[in-house]
């Protein structure tokens, strides 16, 4: 464990993450662990985070150490799409029982690994650490070694158990077991000036082919793809790329700021997600490989293809823009998405009346505020109430959300969109953004809808529970207005930073009473942005605010 | 190898031996003609283009491939839906069979129902013979509490009296003066089975309201609380009857079935064979004259009865065959209208799942085209449940619909963008279908087992919804009416559709990089 947890260390220090930039020495050593509340409705675990990050790589055994919990439910559940093996679809697990938790679990992993390559014979088999193997302190580093040494054969070890954090987390560890033991073990056959790499592409819904296509014509060579229908080989042999892409910007930045480290492999973040930035993701890769000693005719070629491209995807988007005229969008999705899906909608003449920044970052925010001007409606955790009020109010026609959300959508009778993992349609790319719009324009005028926000004929209009909730705030908002004290009360209520329970009142009160300059200071004071930092800038808006007021009147607008 | 006492083959494996692969290929070339294959292919293709549907549809006398059936059969589903009723068809006895193979196969029950059993004797003289002999013997052989006539062709043809004829059986003591024998002429050559059960239904209710054919009193209509329900011709009845009845009890409200086949249709296995199982008393029956009003669930079968109800005072609502939400919303509205009860919270949460699950799987219906055929209720259920869903009901067609339907079904498509460019198709028939899904084909079709021709010649993927359905069983279990029924046909009409994207993506190293566990 204690190679784990010098791993989860190194992983905490990543100079590359937007966030970790942000931290305190202390803030940073405690790792990027949002702190879950006990009780709380959660995400997933490390264990996923590495399997999911891994499990796209398709030609190998991907092997889960541990009781049939963390398969059984794992097994295949992504829609990442492999244009040949279907072994990562297999699902492999040394299913522990009882006696193994006693006596320890390692001889069955040990022979499971050779029952995998006796039978199926990978170029590699992933070994998956999980909860209670690592508890009762099975060394799944020391046996894959053994199996290694004894088959002649890559096994992987990713040691990840769902315990040491979130998702996220587990995302990076995956990172580190391919820098570890997979990325520059093997040699390519050949290389070209023309070879990039990838970096936290999952192909999804089989999105990578979209662009691929495009990259073949620039006779720009895919060396691999971390790890969407990635081979074993490819990974392997990775480091001799020229150039390479970071697609989602924190799941596997640990790899690519590594890889530009170890092998001098330069890398940019890009998003194929909407016309604008594929056409600057090309861009961006010719120009990084024509640096890299490509010849420069490789830029021309591109904007040839740009052009050609774009002036298509106008020409297939022209006809929803009368449709989609006056239709207003609420977008509720994590993280790099959230931008650049956006800049998409707004392409298509939709109107954005808001977006969720959960897991976004700073620059993900900034970014949105780039498209969406200053008074852009950020939504940081909106309840079903608040979703059906933006709805009544004709503030949004549709929402476009992560699968997980989508129901909730729906019970505040909104029509949705799902654009995260669960999604089933590929929307990458020049033609990936027409089938976004399709997609969109189906759900917009789908009868059902109307059926949705309409009470049952026999029920008058007043009774719903959307009635009541909307009443109810209305009469608090009344309320509110009526009465100063109060108003000024729930703004000082408001919660600042959820992980410590801290109000902006009490940020304001340490601010003024201490004369706080500055985030860490306030940190220091109240504990507010000392869990999931996702806060620091509400807290640095209270500053700027609270240092232009006079410090007499600690009534400051947020 | 030939057939082998040891294991037996059936016919699945049997003629694909070599042997008999042999015999039919030497068959064919020796005795039957061969054409050239080229020629049959070219045939083939040329009768899946634009200018083979012109002449197609130019037809002027033959149907090929109906989908409908005759009167009689009507009638007798109509008959049974009444307690300890015999339906008995005057006729030739080769049609009677076909009633009860019919609806056995369809039910998986056994369909009781004797014949008059013409011959051609009484094809010249009349069968009036006939008529008092099937009496007597089914009287004495079967111990019914009412025996429901109906005619066939035969009979109809050579214009036999069904009223005159009763009254001569019974003065001849085929049954007693006071039995039941209520009657309905049923010609196959007018209409169809929902003629047929219209027909016999009227014939029922007037002989208990009207005065017996001249041998009793005339009711005389005290008006009450309770309401009549008609269910039509339905596949579907043994769900759906008590899928209706079930929402009436939540209601509270007092009513009659009329026509109520739910339990013959569906009789327990239990060693006990029951001839006559459930079904509307003959006292009901008779008391039904007093409700405040009557619902028809299905307007193309009660043309005649539903006037006939109405002018004894009823208030009279028809529907057509609701299947969805805003359907069924109409038709419980209407009940709650006509008996002034409410509609209890948990039909409106019932309706919330439905919404519900519409909702969640809307994008794999939505703009999905559907060819849908049947009886012109069905059509009519289908197609608005079709609109509501989002998706587009391409091809409408009946081949017992009438112009007046069609009209119908046009007003219906008119009303929601996803009947842009969707047409109906009145008098028409399978044949008239499969140049359709040739020239304009669609996702899906809707339709009875006899569209699995169509399946297999169009590739069009069939979803099983109507009457006959022979090929799968136990479908009619399942109500389509209420929101639970809308959500049995929605879970329908997805596993077909979830089915097709696994069909088309289960090739292994081809295929099967979209064979997804999660759709």
């Amino acid at each position: 464990m204690s190679s784990l947890s010098a791993t989860i260390q190194d992983v905490f220090n990543e100079p590359g993450c937007g966030k970790n930039a942000n931290k305190s020495e202390a803030e940073r050593k405690k790792g990027c662990t949002k702190q879950l509340q006990p009780g709380g409705a959660a995400g997933g675990c490390a264990f996923d985070g590495a399997k999911i990050a891994l499990q796209p790589l398709t030609d190998v055994a991907h092997l889960v150490h541990g009781p049939i919990a963390c398969e059984g439910n794992s097994w295949d559940n992504r829609g990442a799409k492999s244009s040949g093996s279907q072994i990562w679809r297999t699902g492999f697990t040394t299913d522990i029982n009882e006696t193994d938790v006693v006596f320890g679990g390692e001889k069955r992993l040990f022979k499971s690994i050779r029952e995998i390559i006796e039978k199926y014979d990978p170029p590699a088999v992933f070994v998956y650490q999980t909860c209670v193997p690592a508890m009762i302190g099975d060394d799944i580093d020391a046996v894959c070694k053994a199996a290694r040494e004894k088959f002649g054969k890559p096994v992987i070890p990713v040691n990840a158990p769902g315990f040491v954090g979130p998702k996220n987390l587990g995302n990076k560890l995956a990172g580190e077991a391919l820098l570890q033991h997979v990325i520059g073990t093997e040699e390519p056959e050949y290389t070209t000036p023309y070879d990039i790499n990838i970096i936290g592409e999952y192909n999804l819904s089989g999105e990578l082919w979209q662009i691929k296509p495009l990259l073949d014509e620039l006779g720009i060579r895919i060396l691999a793809c971390i790890s969407g229908d990635g081979r074993y080989k490819d990974v392997a042999s990775s480091h001799r790329a020229k150039a390479a892409m970071m697609v989602c910007s924190k799941a596997m930045i640990n790899v690519a700021r590594k890889m530009e480290e170890r092998y001098g492999i330069p890398f940019f973040e890009g998003s194929f997600y909407g016309i604008q930035d594929t056409s600057d993701a090309l861009r961006e890769i010719s120009q990084l490989l024509v640096e890299r000693g490509a010849d420069p005719e490789l830029l021309d070629r591109t904007e040839a293809l740009i052009s050609r491209e774009e002036a298509r995807a106008w020409a297939a988007i022209e006809p929803f823009k009368p449709r989609f005229k006056g239709k207003k969008v609420l977008l509720i999705t994590g993280g790099v998405k959230s931008w650049s899906v956006l800049a998409a909608l707004q392409e298509a003449g939709l109107e954005l009346v808001g977006t969720s920044v959960k897991k976004s970052t700073k620059e993900d925010k900034e970014r949105i505020k780039e498209l969406m001007g200053q008074d852009a409606h950020m939504i940081e955790d909106m309840t079903p109430r608040e979703m059906y009020k933006m709805l009544k109010d004709a503030k949004a026609d549709i929402m476009l959300s992560g699968g997980r959300s989508q129901f909730v959508a729906l019970k505040a009778a909104m029509p949705w969109l799902d654009i995260n993992q669960e999604r089933h349609h590929a929307y990458m790319g020049y033609a990936g953004m027409v089938k976004l719009l399709k997609e969109i324009e189906k759900a917009l005028y789908n009868p059902v809808w109307k059926q949705v926000r309409k009470p049952a004929p026999w029920e008058s209009e007043e009774e719903t529970w959307q009635a009541k909730a909307l009443a109810e705030a209305a009469a608090e908002e009344a309320a509110l207005a009526a009465n100063p004290v109060l108003a000024e009360q729930r703004r000082r209520d408001t919660a600042i930073c959820r992980c410590k329970s801290v109000s902006a009142g009490a940020i304001e009160d340490a601010i003024s009473a201490f004369d706080l300059k500055t985030v860490d200071e306030v940190r220091e004071h109240t504990q507010a942005s000392g869990g999931c930092t996702a806060c620091i800038e509400k807290v640095e808006d209270i500053l700027a605010s609270m240092n232009r007021a006079d410090p007499a009147l600690s009534v400051a607008a947020e | 190898m030939t057939q082998n006492a040891e294991n037996v083959l059936d016919h699945f494996e049997l003629f694909r031996g070599p042997e008999y692969q042999q015999m039919l290929e030497n068959k064919k070339k020796m005795f039957e003609n061969p054409r050239d294959p080229a020629e049959v292919a070219r045939v083939r293709e040329w009768a899946k283009t634009e200018e083979y549907k012109e002449l197609n549809f130019a037809r002027e006398a033959l149907t090929v491939n109906p989908a409908k059936a005759c009167q009689p059969l009507g009638a007798v589903f109509v008959a049974v839906g009444f307690e300890g009723t015999i339906p008995f068809v005057h006729g030739s006895q080769g049609c009677v069979a076909y009633y009860r193979s019919h609806l056995s196969r369809h039910f998986k029950e056994p369909s009781s129902c004797v014949s008059s059993s013409m011959t051609e004797d009484a094809a010249v003289f009349g069968g009036l013979n006939n008529m008092i002999d099937g009496l007597a013997n089914t009287y004495s052989l079967y111990k019914p509490k009412m025996i429901a006539v109906s005619t066939t062709c035969m009979a109809e043809v050579i214009g036999d009296d069904l009223n005159a004829f009763i009254k001569t059986a019974k003065e001849k003591e085929s049954v007693p003066q006071e039995f039941d024998v209520p009657f309905a002429h049923t010609p196959a050559f007018v209409g169809s089975h929902v003629t047929g059960y219209d027909n016999a239904l009227k014939g029922i209710i007037e002989h208990f309201w009207d005065g017996k054919a001249g041998t009793a009193e005339k009711l005389e209509r005290k008006p009450n609380d309770s309401i009549n329900f008609i269910g039509g011709f339905d596949g579907y009845t043994v769900g759906n009857m008590r899928e209706v009845k079930r929402i009436f009890d939540m209601m509270g409200v007092n009513y009659t079935i009329l026509g109520d086949n739910s339990d013959v249709f569906d009789t327990p296995t239990d060693g006990e064979f029951r001839m006559y199982d459930g079904g509307t008393t003959l006292e009901d029956a008779a008391n039904a004259i007093h409700a405040k009003a009557t619902i028809s669930m299905q307007e193309y079968c009660t043309e005649k009865t539903l006037p006939f109800i109405k002018n004894h005072g009823h208030e009279v609502a028809a529907f057509n065959h609701p299947v969805g939400v805003a359907s069924t919303d109409a038709f419980l509205m209407e009940v709650a209208r006509l008996t002034g009860k409410e509609i209890p919270e948990e039909l409106a949460k019932e309706r919330g799942r439905l919404v519900d699950a519409i909702a969640d799987s809307s994008a794999h219906i939505h703009g999905k085209k559907f060819a849908i055929y049947g009886d012109p209720d069905l059509c009519l259920g289908l197609t608005a449940f079709l609109l509501e869903l989002g998706a587009e009901p391409t091809h409408v067609l009946a081949t017992n619909g009438t112009k007046s339907w069609a009209a119908k079904v046009e007003a219906l498509l008119a009303s929601s963008p996803f009947g842009k460019d969707c047409h109906v198709y009145p008098g028409k028939d399978l044949w008239h279908m499969r140049s359709l899904l040739f020239t304009e084909p669609v996702d899906f079709l809707i339709g009875n087992t006899y569209g699995k021709y169509l399946e297999r010649d169009t590739g069009t993927p069939l979803i099983r919804i109507g009457f006959p359905v022979f090929d799968r069983h136990h479908h009619h279990r399942r109500p389509v009416w209420g929101y639970q029924g809308g959500m049995n046909v929605l879970i329908t009409i997805l596993d077909k559709i979830f089915d097709e994207i696994d069909r088309n993506t289960n090739v292994p190293a081809k295929t099967d990089y979209s064979f997804d566990i999660i759709r």
